[in-house]
């Protein structure tokens, strides 16, 4: 039970980072039905977040190479903070939705994913460790 | 193992436990530096927003309605143009009771290249200005060229970027610093700038005509220093009721106390909720650590047993105590942190008052302290339990367990 915790959590953040996405954190709605960088931001998160879920589904049913499905997921967490406003570019103010909602809550899922994945990998280690 | 390693192992044996009042510290923690943080940029707003605002009075049309819209693109940043005759400029700077009078021209446009929303663009009269100058004087010690731009601190665009407004291009030449209020979302240039402004604003369908014979000359609003010893609110009626002029008059004394007033009130708002947490918390450790002593009374018994004063029993617990709260001081104070900063944006939104984050070394000591007063409060309630379990009856105790 306690192995499937932090996939489990990872799983979760994955589901809120693509569901999120294109909600709740979603970027800048436009009115007239037109759509500019921030956008494709959101469409890339939604892209990562499928990603980790997979990820956090592997790391939950598969039982090997869990060291290293951990490493990847904390990399995904490593892009999906640089996506929104580093790699692809946002709206110019910082009061618009996709600066002011859908960037900081992509930066606090993505660096709680880092931290899920991180935690799951030292633990990992260290039970490889105990192995004799 | 050694008698300084039995704290922390004490608290790795029970991670339920230890855990539980982790996060009920971490929530004190946190409720303290978060709070304390929100106020204290209010606070650094509303001194920003006066030390922003220079002038004691704004003329504006009497079209802008008055204080409501003009402050909320002060405040807000919100998007509005209104416009009157600028030959009403020399009239009141010849005003009775009138030191300084300076110009501001608005212009909204419409969607920039940069993003969906529209832009506040502010053209100042540079020789005249004394409210917006000093301060693109601190990012620029140039005058603004034709065409060019400074912008506010929330808007992305950095120096040699280039802002496309009605079809021309602005090169951005200066980054103000934050003043936390809606001026940190305008795009600032000179008259020269903002008349090419206008004029391919006409172009494009977006009239700032106030007559049809003056397509020229147009201002929006302006500020108006009302000379020493003269009263603010004499200036203010006379130029109000003027009966040709057809203008409103906002005193911006009183603006910054509507401002104080919305401040004060989210302010004790915040201070009530720090005050409930912290007391509904003091009272959840109380009854956490009276627990405690019942559980851990053979534990302290044994000890006692095999040599351990009733001081180190005491400071057995006090530092139990201590690493918990640093631990949920430093987890509260993370998490806090984590969400007002990255969500300043929305919180200075929702709040809709001048809200800037003071410096750094303001907010270390807002974390030092909150952390300081967890661990008081945290050796507060186990006080009382340590007094407690190091006069435990050793003999008794045991006894009872057989």
């Amino acid at each position: 039970m306690k192995k499937r915790v932090l996939p489990l959590v990872i799983l979760c953040l994955s589901v809120l980072i693509a569901v999120g996405s294109q909600t709740f954190l979603s970027p800048c709605v436009h009115e007239d039905g037109s759509f500019g960088a921030c956008h494709w931001a959101g469409q890339a998160m939604l892209g990562l977040g499928c990603l980790t879920a997979v990820m956090g589904l592997l790391l939950l049913f598969r039982p090997g190479s869990r060291s290293g499905l951990f490493i990847a997921a904390a990399a995904a967490g490593v892009l999906g903070t640089l996506i929104p406003g580093t790699l692809i570019a946002l709206c110019s103010m910082s009061a618009m939705r996709c600066r002011a909602i859908m960037q900081p809550a992509m930066t606090l899922l993505c660096c709680l994913v880092i931290l899920a994945a991180a935690a799951g990998l030292i633990l990992e280690e260290r039970k490889g460790g105990r192995k004799p | 193992m050694s008698a300084a390693g039995l704290p922390f192992k004490n608290l790795t044996r029970k991670p339920g436990r230890t855990w539980a009042l982790v996060l009920l510290t971490a929530f004190l923690s946190l409720s303290l530096f978060a709070g304390s943080v929100v106020v204290m940029s209010l606070q650094s707003g509303l001194r920003s927003l006066e030390a922003r605002l220079g002038a004691d009075i704004i003329v504006v049309p009497a079209a802008a309605k008055t204080k409501t819209d003009f402050q909320n693109i002060l405040l807000q940043g919100t998007t509005g143009a209104f416009y009157m005759d600028a030959g009403l400029l020399d009239q009141i700077a010849a005003a009775e009771g009138v030191e300084k009078a300076a110009p501001q021209t608005f212009l909204a446009t419409l969607k920039a290249d940069c993003c969906s929303s529209r832009l506040q663009v502010i053209g100042i009269d540079q020789q005249a200005d004394f409210t917006v100058q000093p301060w693109i004087a601190q990012s620029s010690s140039r005058e603004l060229g034709p065409l060019e731009v400074a912008v506010g601190s929330d808007i992305s665009a950095g120096v040699g970027d280039t802002l496309r407004i009605y079809r021309q291009s602005c090169p951005v030449v200066a980054r103000l610093s934050p003043t936390g209020t809606g001026l940190d979302t305008a795009v600032y240039c000179s008259m020269e700038t903002m008349k090419t402004l206008l004029e391919a604003a006409e172009e494009m369908g977006v009239s700032h005509k106030v007559t049809s014979d003056n397509a020229e000359e147009v201002i929006s609003a302006v500020y108006v220093k009302v000379a020493e010893g003269a009263s603010v609110d004499q200036v203010a009626t006379s130029l109000m009721s003027h009966p040709r002029w057809k203008v409103a008059v906002v005193q911006t004394r009183s603006m910054i106390t509507d401002v104080s007033d919305g401040l004060a009130g989210v302010a004790s708002a915040v201070k009530v909720l720090i005050g409930a947490v912290w007391a509904l918390s003091f009272v959840i450790l109380l009854v956490v650590f009276a627990l405690l002593t019942n559980e851990r009374k053979r534990e302290f018994a044994v000890l006692r047993l095999i040599g351990a004063s009733r001081r180190s029993l005491r400071r057995l617990i006090l530092t139990e105590t201590g690493l918990v709260c640093l631990l949920g001081g430093c987890l509260g104070i993370a998490v806090g942190a984590a969400v007002i900063f990255l969500f300043t944006a929305l919180i200075e939104s929702a709040l809709g008052l001048p809200y800037l984050t003071p410096d750094g070394g303001k907010i270390a000591l807002v974390a030092v302290l909150s952390l300081l007063g967890t661990a008081l409060m945290g050796a507060l309630a186990s006080a009382r339990t340590a007094w407690h379990l190091s006069r435990v009856d050793t003999g008794s105790i045991l006894r009872e367990g057989n």
